[in-house]
């Protein structure tokens, strides 16, 4: 199956990506509208999305709701340009952590 | 708890057939769902293997691709590096493709992305930096990272959720309709014998009368 790949972020991060040969960018001006941009892409059939983490951690529950249950599409977070941010709590660890019952060392 | 039983139920010998019917049902279902649970958690196992480090190296490329696009935007100003980011073609082709893991659907990428030349990138020389070829090449390669670490993020996602229901399901059959069905079942043989024993005392009961007259 062809697949689109989408990059939801802020601008320079869009910039960057569209450098990459990532054509499907929308950089996210307004934090509080980022919900809506991203249901938006969900229903537009993309299968990849890339979004920071900023925005992840704003909308998580959004986020979780879109993906919890289908294969497609992956909502992938990565650090944007200020850098990765710490948390105490990592999503994926906590998922790992509930899963087996042991913390794992990442 | 120990005790517990279904409700309703008659104590007969129709009823003791289709209880034992459905214990024994419920015991290879248990069985079959603990299998299951198993080759799930031990493909969990395999796929943990491969997430570690890959988050790191996705930051540490793009950190480094940042810092070659700001460096691109110092020198270039912000326009023009956002005018070239807008004539780079398009270049990501990526095939998803699914495998199934104990009936769960799990995506498997397959993406295409070797390197490109900097005239395949489609921007003119003439007014771009070398910080920018630099930029786009970091960035072609995170990209590259960030799509496998999405698939193996998925995978985990959804196999976590599938163990997790797995795991339910075995619990509830372990330890609550199992063992109601086997106390059911024992009170209803009970039931049964006790009825034998009180026939059986009657029986003697009308003999000696019988004698006795």
């Amino acid at each position: 199956m062809k697949s689109n790949i989408a990059v939801m972020a802020d601008e320079d991060t869009v910039t960057g990506f569209m450098l990459g040969g990532i054509k499907k960018g929308y950089p996210v001006k307004n934090m509080e509208k980022a919900g809506e941009i991203l249901e938006d892409l969900v229903k537009k059939d993309f299968s990849v999305i890339i979004t920071t983490k900023k925005i992840g951690d704003k909308f998580r529950e959004t986020i979780n709701k879109l993906t919890s249950e289908r294969t497609l599409p992956m909502i992938i977070e990565i650090p944007d340009k200020t850098g990765s941010i710490e948390r105490d709590s990592d999503p994926m660890r906590e998922l790992i952590r509930r899963v087996i019952g042991v913390e794992m060392v990442k | 708890m120990a005790q517990e039983m279904i409700e309703g139920i008659n104590p007969t010998r129709m009823e003791l057939l289709k209880l034992k019917d459905r214990e024994k049902l419920a015991v290879k279902g248990h069985s079959l769902l603990k299998e299951k649970r198993n080759a799930l958690i031990m493909e969990f196992f395999n796929i943990l293997e491969r997430v570690k480090g890959s988050r790191e190296d996705v930051e540490k490329t793009l950190t480094e691709a940042y810092k070659d696009l700001t460096a691109a935007q110092i020198v270039m100003g912000d326009l023009a590096v956002k005018k070239a980011a807008m004539s780079v073609k398009e270049f990501v082709d990526v095939d998803i493709d699914s495998r199934s893991v104990m009936g769960v659907v799990v995506p498997v990428l397959d993406s295409d992305i070797h390197k490109r030349t900097m005239v395949e990138r489609g921007y003119g020389f003439l007014d771009t930096s070398v910080k920018l070829d630099e930029a786009a090449h970091k960035f072609e390669e995170s990209i590259k990272l960030i799509i496998e670490l999405g698939e193996i993020e998925k995978t985990i996602i959804l196999l976590a959720g599938e163990i997790e229901s797995t795991k339910r399901r075995v619990n509830a059959l372990e330890h609550i309709i199992i063992p109601k069905l086997e106390n059911t079942v024992k009170y209803i043989e009970m039931r049964l014998e006790e009825m034998e024993r009180e026939n059986f005392v009657r029986l003697k009961m009308i003999k000696k009368t019988m004698e006795m007259e």
